[in-house]
């Protein structure tokens, strides 16, 4: 079969460009490393954030969403996990949508973390822009106790295609470290893969296994990242400290940890569609802390 | 919020591509070796398998003339090489001149620098389906086009040649123009055009290695 040829100008002048198309190379091998970060000390002022919540601007209004549906009366097997966890897409009325989803999407990874953490919420927590009153503080002890808390689909103005109502929420699941101490917590790599990218407050992980999950850390403290991009890490390998590096932005000490993929779906106007977007990473992550807690361990 | 008037504009270049890329059953690309099923958990991931439309791919290859290799000069070679599905590249030189290429055989990421943040490509055959009940609330356009707002940026995604493209901008300033709103993304999608292919998908698609 023949392929028509087409007019190529045509394509690149129909193009829209945009300026601030400046590139600059990658840092050479070998550079210098970067000047260790001051020890950590007790909670400071910034443990008590008040920029309405992890990863949302407060000049940012949420969309509204619906309150989550109702759990199902006869939900599929449940997870093996045995520790105090509240169930899969359960987030409380008026904090978001969240997703009832009990795909465990990744198997086999391992906990992103070296020691234990608590997944629950940076906003409604204490401390959070939205906290409970009486409660000013991150360091509370309640935000570092069981139950586990989903927070995949809380609310947020950011896109999550899986989140029902505007199409918008947050896109992981936020983590605290073993204590209320930043930058002394080492967060691990969930499956063996190719750093690929290292921003300002983020770091990329591509793993070798199909279907290539895309795991992101945010938050960790970046000037002591133990990896850097193009490094290949395997499994449980140390990515770097769990902190509240936010590019200048406030925020909790916590691990957001994210899970794309390539997904194929139908949209909810009935269209099929192949995208590469968010997965609930909540699940995994419990099944990879019964592992942890069994003494499997990741290496 | 979308700029309607851009989002058009972008449509119509994806529509040109589209529309000259004439859809064939090539040879299937077959993703690597499914995970192990595990029992007693929730559920299982089926992986469904993709198929490369390389008669189409050829055909964008061929459109790119010399453009694509010229492009992807400064990439890796084993990497390319490595890399089984077509590679898309965007017709712009400072970009892809630092450019950084990791393959992992039916999956590449693309890393590149731009001034005050980075640039990523990627394209892959390995897909998980989202379970039926589960609809997704976003827009799609032509080759199902949608764009999402990150943290950090914006995240374009297309299907081409039956395989699924992203396109991505990260900013380091949460000010940054490019990441408030879809139209750098956008442009930049309107512009990934040049098809680069390295032995393994050269293979795959038929025109030796
Ligand atoms: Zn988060």
């Amino acid at each position: 079969m023949r392929v028509s040829p087409i007019p190529l100008i045509a394509v690149l002048l129909l193009a829209p460009l945009a300026g601030c198309d400046d590139t600059t190379k990658p840092p050479p091998a070998g550079e210098a490393p970067k000047p260790p970060s001051p020890e950590p000390g007790p909670p400071k002022a910034d443990d008590a954030p008040a920029d309405g919540g992890a990863e949302q601007p407060a000049s940012e209004p949420i969309p509204p969403s619906p309150d989550p549906a109702a759990q199902p009366a006869d939900p599929p097997g449940p997870t093996s996990a045995s520790f105090d966890h509240a169930p899969a897409g359960a987030i409380p009325p008026g904090q978001g949508p969240g997703y009832l989803d009990r795909t465990v999407w990744s198997p086999n990874m391992c906990w992103p973390l070296a020691e234990a953490g608590f997944p629950n919420s940076q906003v409604y927590g204490p401390g959070g822009g939205s906290g409970p009153a009486g409660h000013p503080n991150q360091c509370d002890s309640l935000n570092y106790s069981l139950p586990w808390h989903d927070t995949f689909c809380e609310a947020r103005s950011r896109s999550n295609p899986l989140c029902a109502g505007s199409g918008t929420g947050h896109q992981g699941q936020d983590i605290r470290p073993a204590t209320c101490k930043k930058n002394e917590h080492w967060a691990v790599a969930a499956e063996a893969g190719t750093i690929t990218d290292i921003g300002t407050y983020t770091v990329t992980l591509v793993a070798k296994a199909a279907p290539h999950y895309t795991y992101r850390y945010l938050h960790m403290q970046m000037s002591t990242l133990a990896v850097k991009e193009g490094d290949q890490v395997a499994r449980g390998q140390n990515l770097g400290k769990v902190s509240n590096d936010f590019g200048g932005t406030p925020t909790t000490i916590h691990l957001h940890f994210e899970l794309r993929a390539g997904v194929s779906g139908m949209t909810t106007d009935g269209k099929p569609v192949t995208l590469h977007t968010f997965l609930p990473p909540y699940l995994s992550l419990a099944e990879a802390y019964q592992r942890k807690l069994n003494g499997q361990t990741c290496g | 919020m979308r700029d309607g008037r851009r989002w058009v504009t972008t449509a119509a270049v994806v529509a040109v591509i589209a529309g000259a890329a004439l859809i064939s059953k090539g040879e299937a690309q077959t993703p690597p070796g499914a995970p192990p099923f595990r029992f007693g958990i929730a559920a299982v991931v089926a992986r469904p398998r993709i198929t490369v439309e390389w008669q189409a791919a050829v055909g964008g290859l061929r459109q790119s003339a010399n453009v694509g290799e010229s492009l992807a000069a400064n990439l890796d070679r084993a990497q390319v090489d490595a890399t089984a599905v077509p590679i898309l590249l965007p017709r712009d030189p400072k970009l892809t001149a630092g450019a950084r290429l990791y393959s992992f055989g039916d999956y590449y990421t693309i890393t590149a620098n731009t001034a005050g943040g980075r640039v990523s490509l990627s394209g892959t055959t390995a897909t998980v389906p989202l379970p039926a009940a589960k609809p997704l609330k976003v827009e799609t356009g032509p080759e199902g086009l949608t764009v999402q707002r990150t943290v950090d940026g914006q995240l374009a995604s297309f299907v081409r040649f039956g395989v699924l493209y992203t396109v991505e901008i990260r900013c380091d300033a949460p000010g940054d123009p490019r990441c408030h709103d879809d139209n750098y993304v956008l442009g930049l999608v309107g512009k990934t055009t040049a098809v680069v292919m390295g032995k393994a998908a050269r293979q795959a698609a038929g025109l030796g290695g």
